[in-house]
């Protein structure tokens, strides 16, 4: 029964939890974006810095399970330094993949670890937490 | 208590034996005979209440009826007519807060809580302040979770007059504390301040009789002691109910309708608008009956027993830590482990079939307080054993090594 529980927690998300990337608190960033599932109380602030077309930096901090964490951490290294218009296919691609489960895998394999969130409806929500908050952001801009 | 012949009475865990069911603050299980008195219901009773001049609808109404007493009974509360249906605790307390609090209230009162309060015991009473311009004070706890009751004083004290309303859970949903509810019962009266109590978390373990209390209201769900969702009930003082405005407009409460203006009937049916959920009611008639019959005394006997026991073999896990230290607790165990985030441990104890709660409960400003994120939260009814729970320390355990391989590594 565990070898389920190891297809989601695999040790690619466990590491990212454990030492997340870009995890740093800047308030003064041009962009401050809250992503929060008020149904558990998880919240990260994702702070990102836009230079011309492209995202000049990005980083997150905050409270969240281990796959929320991961999930965001590995956001936020896919986002370094891409062009503004790339963003949402990046998201859309995403939040299908753990919506649906469908099978196109994305380019970076660290972002299709999430696939198996799929399986665990009640956990969907925390991988897509900071994606869709980014998505949303987009939409809004 | 032979928990495992009581666990035959219960359908869910006939169809799923293997389920360690630790989430009873949340819901209970219902037994067979709550299952079928709404299905008896339905196939043998069913029509309007209060409506139909015929045999049918006058057999539904005194199913109804009868529930309306049995609760009184239940309660000791003098008299069946302060006995209103709603469709539960939350809707209990909206109800009061709405119609008496709401009345009044005025610019300058004030509602007292305490910092334990379920969203549901908390956010009604916030909202009649915000409208009123009132304000919503908050009694203290301590970090293990007990009421200060000399600060709940001095506030009444302070306030000389000003609280309108006192609003406390009997139990926590977070933290297990029993409050002292005959002493703050005593010591709203002394300032003239009228108390709901809620008795969502108590009301399968603790005999409540409404008279030696003396509360002024008491609200709980149905489906925390074992019957149907949907169903809850509100007892109130005559003199408070029958002051009261309805705060649900419709059939069924009315005394005279024109165009101009409606009169209302009388308590209870002036507070019950529309058709209630009669099936629902006349399960948690069954429910109370499945009670009276185990007994109050053998619940809290039994749940004491694994309270015990789980604290004593969750304290010996190195990295766990109990939320909530009162001397004086329900069956409700909230805690932490570690780093391990409540949402991870419980889709790991899900895999191993065992239900618990994570997250922050309904209680939010409570977990600030605390300054912690949530919790995971187990809590036991009269058909847990000592084995579940054994079952929980080695799961916490196995999730301990498995969340924290890498770190081994």
């Amino acid at each position: 029964m565990e070898d389920n529980l190891s297809l989601l927690y695999q040790d690619v998300i466990l590491e990212h939890n454990r030492a997340p990337l870009f995890y740093e608190k800047r308030p003064d960033a041009q962009c401050v974006i809250e992503a929060y599932n008020p149904l558990c109380g998880d919240k990260f602030k994702l702070y990102i810095d836009i230079d011309g077309e492209n995202i000049a930096a990005a980083t997150f901090h905050g409270y969240g399970c281990a796959v929320s964490k991961a999930s965001t951490s590995v956001l936020m290294r896919n986002i370094q330094g891409r062009a503004l218009k790339q963003l949402p296919s990046l998201m859309d691609g995403f939040l299908k993949m753990v919506e649906n489960g469908t099978e196109d895998q994305p380019a970076d394999p660290e972002m299709a670890t999430f696939l198996m969130a799929h399986r665990f409806p009640s956990r969907k929500k925390c991988a897509a937490l900071s994606w869709q908050a980014l998505k949303d952001w987009m939409t809004d801009r | 208590m032979h928990t495992a012949s009581l666990r035959h009475d219960f359908p869910l865990f006939r169809h799923r034996p293997e389920l360690a069911y630790l989430d009873n603050a949340s819901t209970t299980q219902k037994p067979t005979a709550v299952v079928d008195a709404e299905r008896f219901f339905y196939e043998h009773l069913n029509a309007n209440v209060h409506r139909g001049a015929y045999g049918l609808a006058e057999k539904a109404t005194a199913a109804c009826e009868a529930v309306r007493e049995k609760t009184r009974a239940f309660l000791n509360a003098p008299s069946a007519r302060q006995i209103i249906f709603t469709s539960g605790t939350t809707a209990s307390i909206n109800l009061v807060a709405q119609s008496f609090a709401a009345e009044r209230v005025k610019e300058g009162d004030a509602i007292l809580v305490t910092a334990m309060e379920h969203h549901a015991n908390l956010i009604p009473w916030q909202q009649v302040c915000l409208k009123n311009k009132a304000r919503l004070l908050v009694a203290p706890i301590s970090h293990e979770g007990v009421l200060d009751m000399t600060a709940f004083e001095k506030i009444l004290r302070s306030e000389s007059g000003k609280v309108k309303a006192v609003a406390i859970s009997h139990v926590s949903n977070v933290l297990g504390t029993v409050n002292p509810i005959s002493d703050v019962l005593a010591l709203a009266r002394k300032y003239s301040a009228v108390v709901l109590v809620d008795a969502a978390q108590s009301i399968a373990t603790h005999s409540l009789d409404v008279q030696a209390l003396d509360a002024d209201f008491l609200v709980f769900s149905g489906h925390k002691m074992f019957g149907p969702t949907g169903t809850g009930i509100l007892y109130g003082k005559e003199k408070w109910l029958d002051s009261m405005s309805p705060t649900v407009f419709g059939g069924g409460m009315i005394r005279d309708v024109a165009y101009e203006k409606t009169t209302f009937a009388s308590t209870p049916q002036k507070f019950e608008a529309g058709t209630p959920n009669m099936a629902g009611i006349v399960g948690l008639g069954a429910a109370l009956d499945w009670i009276e019959n185990i007994e109050r005394e053998n619940i809290e006997r039994h749940v004491q027993t694994l309270l015990a026991h789980a604290t004593a073999r969750l304290q010996s896990v190195p990295g766990l830590r109990i939320i909530g230290q009162a001397p004086k607790k329900s069956g409700i165990i909230s805690f932490l482990l570690g780093d391990i985030h409540p949402h991870d441990l419980a889709t790991f104890l899900d895999q191993r079939s065992i239900c618990v709660r994570a997250g922050h409960h309904c209680a939010q400003p409570l977990m600030d307080f605390l300054e912690i994120p949530g919790t995971v939260r187990a809590s036991f009814s009269i058909y847990n054993s000592k084995e579940e729970i054994d079952r929980l320390v080695a799961a916490i355990e196995d999730a301990q090594v498995f969340f924290g391989r890498l770190a081994i590594k």
